[in-house]
């Protein structure tokens, strides 16, 4: 190794310490910045501290939760794992995670899906996971057409990475049809039996990518995800290499029979998430699976899974129930609503959108969400929050709710006061709004 | 046109939304829904057509016409479907038909527009054209127009620069953003009952003004009287002016 990559390390590790222990500042981003302004090379170098090598994990929605499990069930296997935990995804933040040890047996990384194009080439990992694309942050990543372009120039620029796509997802499909051409290896998982959900409204994928002939579905799970067939051409869901059947969604979590090729099948079941956690745990099992680890690890990291980053976080504030997640695009917030749907109690809401510039600064997706749903529910007060509470406020009046804007979760729980404790509050933030309102539940009450 | 309509049937639009398959990038299902919603609230009906790409239109029977925005991809594909309606469209222009055209739906009404360095011919209801040019104009946006009490308030994501012919009326004057070319201080287009605008967001949730100007135009040429039951407008218009403000404030973010 050069000196100008130690000198780098010794930058990067001397921030590092100085923001976690001296500042007690969260040092996800900094010291891979630092690094690789000394060196803009070094992640290629410190790809090999991960002597099996690397999995990276990409797609709109599900990202940090099944990153995060995947090095829960690495670990619980009893391997040692870099892991950009927090979710810091660009370069910076892989970087960051890669400086956290010498070395370790596996680097899990999460990757912003235009970050792939920078992080691919460098990290060279062994499988890129594609969980989903979904409209999002129209105005940064432009249409879905450019995000794919991306992904699959990312790939022609790792030929050595093998691409583990959800099956279910056209736009990931096309996406590896793509890649395939260009000799890249592709799995594909995806849930293998129709779930008899009432589909979404989210437009997106109607159209073969090969061809533009629409695609038929013999079933939808939600969004555009589902076992489609184009009608003229041979573009098609492709075989499932991890699969789910026999699923269950409520309130009480997911549970899945996991069929995979040669292995018996198991069930397994998580405490918490809906539909798209089936997704998010079909790619855990996939690439732990790639990497040696059982999915009895998998399923160990389940039960001990405590998320702390505000995704599906449970809080108690003076009794009451508040549960935070972060909700950043039509998709999301649908799949959220579902999770509503599931609960059957009597229910408050809360939703917070921002237009910061890592928001997006384009909320016109709030129209593309359907606030309806709530209007069948027990939902007895919805406030709404963020520097765009106001057009979330006018888009749930014209989906017929009546919804008062509110500065913050505080200011909610206070309103709340007159609702027995038996209410539970949903929280549900875009990205810029989620640390903040992390930040008050804290304070307000604790973990439950 | 008002033939069928005997007296005492409820009044009522009939709106056709063209290709929501295909030009559905910026939440334009909320303009229908706002129609709607504001047709009813005042007891007056409203159908609202999705005209998919594999359907055909009787144009005879429609009171408002709207396109949205769709990907470089989408839109070419829409315009070709387009140009063979090119004549039907143009009687009902002609004829003042109500037609509201936004982002890519707005470029497809001048005589082209360009897609890549290639010239794609447009309908020509409007004497306007659209080239291409870098940056991508993208950001909140603010137009002061007659059609509107209030400044209309959104937000615009286009490449290309829209030049209007000399006798065309913009829909309003460029108050925060880049309007038609970021350079002329014009936002849209304004010709006959056409409206064409890069404003979305959707643009008629928080532009209350927008939406009532295009029913009340709808309603005068169905039944002669145009004039609406004013709405509680609260909601809507404290939406608009917050982004008003924040806008005259710079205290909305600049990519």
């Amino acid at each position: 190794m050069g000196l100008r990559s130690s000198l780098a390390i010794t930058a990067g590790r001397l921030t590092r310490w100085g923001l976690s222990k001296v500042l007690r500042r969260n040092a996800s981003q900094l010291p891979g910045r630092v690094a690789l302004a000394l060196d803009p090379t070094l992640m290629g170098r410190l790809a090999e501290r991960a002597t099996w090598g690397s999995v990276v994990v990409c797609g709109t929605n599900g990202k940090t939760t099944t990153n995060n499990l995947i090095a829960d069930a690495l670990e619980a296997g009893g391997r040692s794992v870099l892991c950009n935990r927090v979710g810091a995804n660009m370069a910076p933040g892989v970087v960051s995670a890669l400086l956290t040890a010498r070395s370790a047996d596996v680097a899990v990384i999460e990757a912003d899906e235009l970050s792939t194009v920078r992080i691919l080439p460098s990290l060279r990992p062994r499988y890129l996971v594609l969980l989903n694309l979904f409209r999002d942050q129209l105005d940064r990543a432009g249409e879905i057409d450019h995000v794919q372009d991306v992904i699959v120039r990312a790939l022609s620029l790792s030929p050595q990475t093998a691409l583990v796509i959800n099956g279910d997802d056209p736009l990931c499909a096309a996406v590896a049809r793509r890649a395939a051409e260009a000799g890249t290896r592709v799995l594909a998982f995806g849930i293998d039996e129709d779930l008899h959900l009432s589909a979404d409204r989210v437009p997106e994928a109607r159209f073969c990518p090969a061809c533009g002939a629409e695609l038929e579905y013999a079933f939808r799970s939600y969004a555009q995800l589902g076992s489609y067939r184009c009608p003229r051409c041979d573009f098609r869901r492709p075989a499932l290499d991890v699969a789910a059947r026999a699923v269950t969604v409520g309130r009480e979590g997911v549970a899945f029979d996991l069929v995979m090729p040669s292995r018996p099948t198991r069930r397994l079941h998580a405490g918490f998430g809906g539909t798209y956690m089936v997704y998010n745990l079909l790619a855990v099992c996939a690439a732990v699976t790639l990497v040696g680890g059982g999915v009895d690890d998998v399923q160990r990291a389940l039960e001990r899974y405590r998320p702390q980053n505000g995704r599906l976080q449970h809080f108690d504030v003076g009794g009451r129930e508040v549960i935070l997640n972060l909700a950043k695009n039509p998709t999301g917030l649908n799949q959220n609503l579902s999770l509503l749907a599931a609960d059957d109690r009597e229910k408050a809401v809360f939703v917070v959108v921002n237009d910061n510039p890592n928001d997006g600064t384009d909320v016109s997706w709030v129209w593309d969400v359907d606030f309806e749903r709530l209007l069948d529910q027990r939902v007895s007060r919805v406030h709404v929050g963020g520097t765009r509470a106001n057009d979330v406020q006018v888009r749930l009046k014209y989906a017929g709710i009546k919804a008062e804007v509110a500065r913050g979760v505080t200011e909610v729980v206070g309103r709340l006061g007159d609702l027995p404790v038996s209410v539970p509050l949903y929280v549900l933030t875009n990205y810029s709004a989620l640390a903040g309102a992390k930040a008050e539940l804290t304070r307000l009450g604790g973990d439950r | 046109m008002s033939a069928g309509i005997t007296a005492g049937a409820r009044r009522g639009l009939r709106i056709a939304h063209l290709f929501p398959e295909l030009l559905n990038l910026y939440g334009d299902s909320g303009n229908m829904l706002v129609l709607k919603r504001r047709l009813a609230w005042r007891g007056l009906g409203c159908e609202v057509v999705e005209v998919s790409l594999g359907e055909s239109l009787g144009f005879s029977d429609v009171d408002i016409v709207f396109m949205g925005g769709g990907t470089d991809r989408e839109q070419r594909i829409v315009c070709e479907r387009l140009l063979s309606w090119r004549d039907e469209i143009a009687s009902y222009v002609a004829d003042g038909g109500v037609l509201v055209a936004v982002c890519g739906g707005y470029q497809l009404l001048g005589h082209y527009y360009q897609l890549g360095g290639e010239k794609v011919r447009g309908l020509g209801l409007v004497d306007l054209y659209t080239d291409r040019a870098e940056p991508r104009l993208i950001g909140n946006v603010a137009v002061r127009s007659r059609v509107s009490p209030q400044p209309i308030v959104g937000y615009e994501n286009h490449g290309g620069r829209t030049h209007l012919g000399p006798g065309v009326e913009p829909l309003g004057t460029v108050a925060y953003g880049f309007g038609n070319d970021g350079s002329s201080g014009q936002e849209g287009c304004l010709s006959n009952n056409v409206l064409g605008t890069y404003v979305h967001g959707p643009l008629l949730p928080k532009n209350p003004g927008v939406a009532d100007y295009l029913l009340s135009r709808a309603l005068e040429r169905k039944y002669g009287q145009g004039s609406l039951e004013p709405l509680d407008d609260g909601e809507e218009l404290a939406a608009n002016k917050v982004m008003y403000d924040r806008m005259m404030a710079g205290a909305v973010p600049v990519r």
